[in-house]
């Protein structure tokens, strides 16, 4: 089988489409897949050793201001769509998604001249060129974790001026997506609960959407057999975001034992000053420390080594720093927002509270750190969890069974 | 001179010299005045007018509908003190419906009646603003420093 990614942006550090392109192709290729991809600009990192990598070219300008945009970028503005992205990207448009789908469709009509392809696999882009790739007679699958909606609601929710409003709707291509996503032949989501999601968003039917859990690195995140601190809360995701709901947190710590401290994995001030304000707010300026960004190696030592791992969001598409640090056995208390129930699952590995209740949370994080021998079960719990369900093998088996499925009910042989 | 600020100049020339002769021969040349388009025939008329139609009942469109949805939305802000510092955001969002709907009927209107405004005033819309994007990227290929200063090399 062979089967071409999309992926407009491709680079790890730039969002969770870069982790899944590189090593879901990674896994899917020792399955005997054949890959192709054809990946946008941050570039992956490099993957020639099992997939034959195509790099379209985006000036990524949405925040760049005209007057600074680099030289280099600017003399390469004349091209069509580089001026497409340039024009409407002028309005606080996000653009990047659409131009990539055509400058995709025009690559793929030259791919297609010299070979052939059983699938295309679209990560999370829903772009207008999509529809045109249909022609081709391709099964088209797609893998969104969540639907742009809950970004867009979390925006609109911390707009203030009626300019922020209009850049935020015009941001986000809701339009688009929804269109899109109701012409391909599958949606790949991560949890039960994005079936739902997406279908309240986009109106997709559930029987066009198959569950496949979020692979992770299940031999980097692993117990580094370090001692663990005592009364050490984590907290791993950007403050910036309010889905993740740090403030009931917070709220939560001021109901807590004064030796309970709390390290959040993010920047802190002068970088990012929301999280700050509001640890200033409920007086814990003493017990919050930042770290900043971390690498994944010093990211394995914090799960390793902190008492319990608490996520207070009011909405999450999975959920992944519950998985890391359940996969390091570390327990975990998490809300029962989102996907969060579906990681967790209910042998028994961490403790699930309502969002939005921080005495709920505050009693769920002192269950666990008055029961130092409920917490290594939990942690052993959790580490079986985690490679029986989220390993990256496991993930591109059953993202195999999905091609395999989209391919047969179109009848074509496997 | 450079290649890439003879390309920005030329941007630059050529956005200026179009602007001035769509505003001459569209705006300039009839006086300013609303010419009545029944001489064209039918056919001839909505050639013209539909693209224009489509174009600029999309852009109203888009602005009805992003104040629909900033009107419509309903969140749950997670920190209430938010609401607080909202300007009237709502208030403004409903004139913005207000406005693009106004439109939208005027336009609608005019083409009925055939006014060669309704012609002018998208295409100047449209043309004005790709011109001046294309000014924009213009200006700002001269008015960068494509290498270091002399005293930055080293």
């Amino acid at each position: 089988m062979r089967v071409l990614f999309l992926c407009y942006r491709g680079n790890p550090y730039c969002g969770g489409q870069g982790i899944y392109l590189y090593h879901l192709t990674r896994e899917l290729a020792r399955l005997g897949v054949e890959i192709d991809v054809l990946v946008g600009p941050p570039y992956p990192f490099p993957m020639e050793e099992w997939a034959d990598v195509h790099r379209l070219e985006n000036l990524n300008l949405w925040f760049i201001r005209t007057r600074h945009i680099p030289p280099e970028k600017l003399k390469r503005v004349w091209s069509p769509w580089n001026f497409v992205d340039y024009f409407l990207t002028r309005f606080h448009v996000f653009s990047e998604m659409e131009t990539f789908s055509f400058r995709a469709f025009s690559a793929l009509r030259r791919l297609l001249k010299e070979r052939h392809y059983d699938l295309i696999h679209d990560v999370q882009c829903l772009g207008w060129g999509l529809l045109p790739m249909k022609g081709f007679g391709i099964p088209i699958v797609t893998t969104v974790h969540h639907p742009l909606t809950k970004d867009r609601e979390a925006d609109l929710g911390v707009d203030k001026t009626f300019w922020e409003y209009v850049t935020t709707v015009l941001f986000y291509p809701m339009n688009m997506q929804r269109i899109v996503i109701n012409h391909l032949d599958r949606v790949i989501t991560s949890s039960q609960e994005g079936v739902i999601e997406l279908n309240r968003a986009f109106g997709l039917p559930a029987r066009n959407i198959s569950v496949v859990y979020n692979g992770m690195d299940v031999e980097l995140f692993r117990n580094t057999g370090e001692r663990r601190e005592e009364n050490a809360l984590l907290f791993v995701g950007n403050t910036e975001d309010h889905k993740k709901g740090l403030r009931y947190l917070l709220e939560a710590m001021t109901m807590l034992p004064g030796e309970i401290n709390l390290t959040i994995v993010d920047e802190g001030p002068p970088a990012r000053l929301t999280a700050w304000e509001l640890v200033q707010r409920y007086g814990m300026e003493k017990r919050v420390v930042f770290t900043g960004k971390v690498s994944s190696e010093r990211l394995v030592h914090l799960y390793s080594t902190k008492t319990v791992l608490v996520m207070s969001s009011l909405y999450e598409g999975f959920g992944l720093p519950a998985a890391e640090a359940m996969a390091c056995g570390t327990p975990v208390v998490v809300t029962t927002a989102g996907a969060l129930p579906e990681v967790v699952g209910d042998e028994g590995a961490g403790i699930l509270v309502p969002p939005m209740d921080p005495r709920g949370l505050a009693e769920g994080i002192m269950k666990i750190i008055r029961d130092k021998r409920g917490r290594k079960k939990m942690g052993v719990l959790g580490r079986r969890r985690t490679e029986a369900n989220f390993a990256w093998p496991v993930a591109a088996a059953n993202t195999l069974a999905v091609y395999e499925d989209v391919i047969r009910s179109r009848g074509r042989s496997v | 001179m450079p290649r890439a600020k003879f390309f920005g100049w030329i941007a630059l020339l050529v956005s200026l010299v179009l602007g001035g002769l769509f505003f001459y021969y569209a705006f300039y040349l009839t006086g300013f005045r609303d010419l009545n388009l029944t001489a064209l025939s039918d056919y001839s008329y909505y050639a013209l007018i539909l693209p224009i139609a489509l174009v600029a009942l999309v852009i109203l469109g888009t602005g009805f509908w992003i104040g629909w949805t900033i009107l419509t939305i309903k969140v749950a802000p997670p920190m209430p003190e938010i609401v607080e510092k909202k300007d009237f955001a709502k208030v403004k969002a409903f004139l913005l419906c207000l406005v693009t709907l106004s439109l939208s009927a005027l336009f609608i209107y005019g083409i009925y009646l055939r006014s060669y405004w309704a012609l002018a005033v998208p295409a100047a819309a449209v043309t004005l603003v790709v011109l001046g994007m294309i000014f924009w990227v213009g200006v700002a290929i001269i008015t960068t420093r494509a290498t270091l200063p002399e005293d930055k090399k080293s």
